[in-house]
């Protein structure tokens, strides 16, 4: 027992000495040095341990956020120095020119030049080359690369990606050429009139070769990566933070604002907020649910429109009659849902193409001329005596449409099961649509709440369910992007809804240049989603980006697509 | 003694592989893949399976686990570091190390401190004392870690300000004090109540008797003859409970936001990362299988009647 005893004090003393001297190594400060100027550091957490940030290979909105800090494309998102909304430390971010300095478009908008800055350089100090971004364009594009976003350049028709990513083809025989050092050239196999968004995709960026073939996976570690963006990686502590510090290389010094910026990764919204409020993080966007009433009434809380929407797949195939997923549609109270469930400023959905998104005339594309409340408007057309405008008068026509569809065979006394993810608000939420579906049309929902990784991996494989939920963040700022999801046999038309017109009209959208003429056929299409037949897809809501900032902090941007910037802000 | 130890190990190794042979079907099992995305389509996680040699049938998998661990390679992060080491994430990293030092605080917090309150609370049977400890140790035992985490994390981080929330990489003495209270708390109360019962059940055996009749202090009865035979209980809890809180402290962990292997664990659970699943799980059993031998080979040092064997062999 004496031995067990001593023992334990040895230990005791040899960790108590360890810990005191890791303690003065970290605390210590020598009494000579002389006091140095406070480095501007700003603090943030927007999700936990990244994926990768590699990248061709990152697909989430942070993986985005960081590479963006880290690398610049051929174009980029600046800050506008205006006001994003009521949020005066928060500037809007819009495209402008990045690495190109400038670019041309042919006549038929198939050919893009982009001629590269002279004063570009990678971190390391090695000139940013025209074949950077061809090496980096055709790795995202490589299906062996297995890149979530491999499908992005044949999704936007640039030319041989299809057969490059679809069908094995040399990534070289990839319509993107280096004509020399500084002059990229891209063909496209039809105009996309969104084309110039592509250009600063995060999944775009140019990225060196031989640091790749040198370090192989490993080339993203803070060691080896080279970066050519405002900020390089100081630190990547996994699962903890990551550290970025100014690129002394990069050609715009002038919008280098914080000494540091850190990324702290966590996703304990309680243990997030926490931290927010003892001053350790200066910015932030989740948080608990219930705390963001107190949050808005501390005045630290401001909302940005996100272009995401929340929607409800309807089974087709187990609920085959259009009506029934029409009258489950009408029935959604979604003003209560945003007011009293997820209270985060989201907006009513009236349309599955999200709010942000604009048409060619700049107008939000749900109060476009001539098709506002695009999701009743085929409804409205069908029956004029309803009253559309209404929840309650909504309710009215969902009987109605109830009724006929139980005249007509209908079973009201089946169940309708309703799966969804565990996670966040989702279950409140089915809780809210099982409660109208019950109240207004009397049918009986059931809920099956499942994990995300088997929810996602059996929707398709277990098809009992005849409700279920997603969100989509479009990729750019273009109807297609929501559109395409409901084409025939599309990898995430889980709802298995079919209209050959629908099918015709995207494929029509796709090979037009921009202008009212192709609005009118997106118009067209999305209409088909919601009219006689339809009702696949039920959309929700609007997302909407919600974030607490420092009061002292200024000059962050987001851009429309939702990423926030820090690479200008001070402190 | 050697030959037991020997004979043990020799257990060990196939309890480890039967433990492999089980997590990796369980995890194969469970519908969803580590490259599962928001936006990735079925043919997207094909091409990633063939990529990384998921298409194989699951007996060659297998196969090439139990291979590559008997070479000392863990294989590489599908997911959650693509394409890194998991001997560099949970060893070089210092995820393993973290977790080793917040968990050997805490046992020592909890054995140093609970023992001594258990010998207090016995000592003082009835007493005011005893009924304020038993209390305590009860209230202890039935608070959920995630709820006494929060709790200080709120008052000693927010409001009072004494000590950081982000305990991060523990790099300051000031650092440890939240998570090491959390962690420490619930085995501390527990190993309170074992030692109050088995000192009770000791206090009361005939040699206690005869110490008192041959006049021996009361303190000397209670700390020299019936807290070492009153440990056997508290020493059988230690075993698993060390294993426990050195790699399990994943509530902990996520509250104070500290990068250990508990928290990444549950991670690679839930994203699927199978290398790490299988490299965390067969770390958590092995020292599982340690701490369990430190404890057999402990019963001995503290009771010499205890045989290690069945022939009764020393």
């Amino acid at each position: 027992m004496k031995k067990f005893i001593a023992l334990l004090l040895v230990f005791c003393m040899v960790f108590a000495l360890t810990a005191c001297s890791k303690g003065a190594n970290n605390g210590g400060t020598p009494a000579t040095e002389a006091p140095a100027a406070e480095p501007v550091v700003i603090t943030a957490c927007i999700a936990s341990e990244p994926e990768t940030i590699d990248p061709t290979m990152i697909s989430s909105v942070d993986g985005n956020t960081y590479v963006n800090h880290l690398f610049e494309g051929l174009l980029r998102y600046g800050s506008t120095g205006k006001a994003a909304a009521d949020d005066p430390k928060m500037n809007s971010a819009e495209l402008e020119l990045g690495q190109a300095k400038s670019y041309t478009v042919s006549d038929d908008g198939l050919v893009y030049t982009f001629t590269l800055r002279d004063d570009i350089f990678w971190s390391d100090g090695q000139p940013v080359k025209a074949q950077d971004f061809v090496y980096s364009w055709q790795r995202v594009c490589n299906p062996d690369q297995a890149a979530d976003y491999g499908y992005l350049l044949a999704d936007v028709s640039v030319a041989g990606a299809e057969e490059v990513y679809y069908d094995g083809a040399a990534p070289d025989t990839l319509g993107i050429k280096a004509l020399d050092d500084k002059t990229v050239q891209i063909t496209l196999l039809a105009a996309t009139p969104f084309f110039d968004q592509i250009c600063a995709f995060g999944n775009l960026m140019p990225l060196r070769q031989d640091v790749i073939e040198a370090y192989g996976d490993e080339w993203t570690s803070p060691e080896h990566m080279v970066c050519n963006g405002p900020y390089v990686m100081k630190e990547w502590v996994h699962d903890s933070y990551i550290s970025m510090v100014p690129n002394e290389k990069y050609y715009d010094q002038s919008r280098i604002g914080p000494d540091e910026i850190k990324w702290y990764l966590s996703d304990d919204e309680n243990a997030i907020l926490a931290s927010y409020k003892s001053g350790e993080y200066d910015f932030i966007e989740t948080f608990p649910s219930d705390q963001i009433a107190s949050l808005k009434a501390s005045g630290d809380y401001y909302v940005l429109p996100s272009v995401t929407t929340y929607y409800l797949y309807i089974n087709s195939e187990n609920l085959p009659d259009w009506r029934v997923r029409a009258a489950i549609t009408l029935c959604i109270d979604r003003e209560h849902i945003v007011e009293n469930v997820t209270q985060g400023g989201q907006i009513p959905a009236t349309s599955l193409v999200t709010g942000g998104i604009t048409d060619s005339a700049g107008n939000l594309w749900q109060n476009g001329t001539g098709y506002k409340e695009i999701m009743w408007a085929g409804l409205a057309a069908m029956y004029p005596d309803a009253d559309l405008s209404t929840y309650a008068g909504r309710c009215e026509l969902a009987k109605e449409l109830l009724a006929a569809a139980v005249a007509d065979g209908f079973d009201t006394g089946i169940t309708i099961p309703y799966r969804f993810n565990n996670l966040g608000t989702h279950g409140a939420i089915a809780e809210a649509v099982q409660q109208d579906v019950n109240s207004v049309l009397g049918l009986n929902m059931t809920m099956d709440s499942t994990e995300w990784q088997v929810y996602t991996s059996t929707l398709e494989t277990d098809r009992g369910w005849d409700v279920c939920r997603l969100g989509w963040q479009a990729d750019y700022l273009d109807a297609s992007s929501f559109l395409d999801l409901f084409k025939t046999g599309g990898a995430y038309n889980f709802s298995h809804w079919s209209n050959p017109d629908y099918d015709a009209l995207c494929n029509k959208y796709k090979t037009m240049a921009g202008g009212a003429e192709r609005d009118a056929v997106m118009y067209e299409a999305e209409g088909l989603l919601f009219s006689e037949g339809g009702f696949g897809v039920s959309p929700i809501y609007y997302y909407t980006n919600s974030y607490c900032l420092n009061k002292n902090v200024k000059g962050a941007a987001t851009s429309t697509l939702g990423f926030f910037l820090f690479n200008e802000a001070t402190k | 003694m050697f030959g037991y130890i020997l004979k043990r190990i020799g257990v060990a190794f196939l309890t480890i592989l039967l433990i492999m042979v089980i997590t990796f079907l369980l995890m194969n099992a469970i519908p969803g893949s580590p490259f599962l995305t928001e936006k990735s389509t079925p043919e997207m996680i094909a091409r990633a399976n063939a990529k990384y040699g998921l298409d194989k049938p699951l007996i060659v998998q297998l196969g090439n686990y139990i291979l590559n661990y008997l070479k000392g390679d863990l294989g590489t992060s599908l997911k959650m570091q693509e394409g890194t080491a998991v001997t560099k994430i949970i060893f070089q990293e210092g995820k393993f190390a973290l977790s080793f030092r917040l968990g050997v605080c805490a046992v020592i917090v909890a054995v140093l401190i609970g023992i001594p309150l258990g010998c207090l609370a016995a000592y003082n049977r009835g007493k005011w004392i005893d009924s304020v400890l038993r209390v305590i140790t009860t209230l202890g035992v039935a608070v959920p870690s995630f709820v006494l985490c929060a709790l200080l994390l709120i008052f000693l981080g927010v409001k009072l300000n004494w000590v950081p929330v982000i305990s991060g990489s523990l790099e300051t003495g000031k650092s440890y004090i939240a998570p090491v209270l959390g962690l420490s708390f619930y085995p501390m109360c527990y190993i309170a109540k074992l030692t109050r019962t088995s000192m009770l059940d000791a206090i009361n055996q005939d040699y206690i008797r005869t110490a008192r009749a041959k006049g021996l202090k009361t303190r000397v009865i209670i700390f020299k003859h019936a807290l070492r035979n009153s440990m056997i209980p508290v020493i059988t809890y230690l075993g698993p409970m060390t294993a426990g809180i050195v790699t399990g402290g994943f509530v902990v962990e996520q509250t104070f936001q500290i990068p250990g292997l508990g928290k990444y664990f549950i991670s690679s659970i839930l994203n699927r990362d199978y290398p790490i699943i299988m490299a965390t799980t067969v770390v958590l059993a092995t020292l599982v299988i340690l701490m369990n031998l430190v404890v057999d080979i402990a019963y001995k040092l503290v009771d010499p009647r205890i045989s290690l064997t069945k022939k009764g062999e020393n």
